[in-house]
């Protein structure tokens, strides 16, 4: 298991998953999403080549009101 | 009447208000006014959310509104304080919205929201370089203005005042000094906004669109304020198309003087 966090909340994870098996594990469910790694975009089409490691920072960020 | 249409970031439209979806009473509440208010802009943002959504089965209302409206889209960087906060946030939201329009904020100051010029110019510039579209919120202050066009902007938004304050111009003549030294740019008065007149004068001034939320969000009536904010816009730019007259320093009557009565002349 290796300990990262997702959107400031620490989380064990198994370790070699990519983001697809992240958003996953995570049960995240949100429909129009992007996620950031280390507060660098990762675009969807590399979820599948981008494997999370240990103490990554993760944000999931999803759309809400804005001024 | 020539105020009809109007281009700003590779658009056609005839609303010249810029509308915030935040602090509604409601969802409802929000989708009213903005229709009401005409505005075919809403600006939107990104925050981490719980896993399930706000209906618990990954549905999430607002945005689900916001879509079956057919209005463009503006997304923020709110909540950014580095240029790399905010280049990271526009290129997830250019991913979720599905747009290139980018509403920068990078904000320098924590007490009164004042954005940083420094990072806003460097952020600007990667932005535009990677296609971007973007809508730089910024000061009155002519020389960011200058270097935020250097950089490639083509549409500039000035405060009127702190975000949220409603205090309205704080420096009108500020203002007209980037009117006037860019006449071919897309300027919009961006936050301070408190009431229909502030609206109206920014629009006196020249600028090609306001953009407001709270003056209309906390409005007794938001949708009431919405519709006023709608008639507010379209007068002032009216007004500035007509072209105002220019101030005396001294009283002149508008009823002609030939012919007062009760003036007789004996010597």
């Amino acid at each position: 298991m290796i300990k990262v966090s997702v959107n400031g909340e620490v989380k064990e994870i198994a370790e070699g998953l990519n983001i697809h098996q992240l958003i996953e594990a995570l049960d995240y469910r949100i429909k129009g999403f992007a996620v950031a790694i280390n507060t660098t975009f990762v675009p969807i089409d590399s979820y599948d080549k981008t494997v999370v490691e240990d103490g990554d920072l993760i944000d999931i960020l999803a759309p809400v009101q804005g001024g | 009447m020539k105020s009809e249409k109007w281009e700003i970031g590779g658009k056609s439209l005839s609303s010249r208000l810029l509308i915030g979806s935040a602090l509604y009473p409601s969802p409802a509440n929000m989708e009213d006014a903005i229709k009401i208010s005409g505005a075919q802009i809403v600006t939107v943002s990104l925050r981490r959310q719980a896993a399930g959504g706000n209906d618990g089965a990954g549905g999430n209302a607002f945005w689900e509104i916001i879509k079956s409206m057919g209005i463009e889209v503006l997304p923020n960087t709110a909540g950014s304080h580095s240029a790399k906060e905010a280049i990271t946030t526009a290129q997830m939201a250019r991913e979720v919205f599905g747009t290139n329009w980018i509403k920068l904020e990078v904000i320098g100051d924590q007490y009164n929201l004042q954005p940083d010029p420094f990072e806003t110019v460097k952020a600007a510039e990667v932005l535009i370089k990677e296609g971007f579209e973007v809508f730089p919120y910024t000061t009155d202050d002519l020389v960011v203005a200058k270097r935020l066009a250097d950089v490639g902007c083509k549409i500039i938004m000035p405060w009127g005042s702190m975000i949220g304050s409603g205090k309205g111009l704080m420096n009108p003549d500020n203002l007209l000094a980037i009117r006037k030294q860019f006449p071919d740019l897309q300027l919009v008065v961006d936050a301070g906004i408190g009431k229909p007149s502030h609206a109206t004068q920014a629009m006196e001034l020249g600028y090609d669109g306001v953009l407001l939320n709270s003056a209309i969000a906390l409005a007794q009536d938001p949708v009431m304020m919405a519709d006023a904010f709608r008639v507010a816009v379209v007068a002032g730019r009216l007004g500035y198309e007509a072209g105002v007259m220019k101030e005396r320093e001294f009283a002149s009557p508008s009823t002609p003087t030939v012919g007062t009565p009760f003036w007789h002349q004996f010597t």
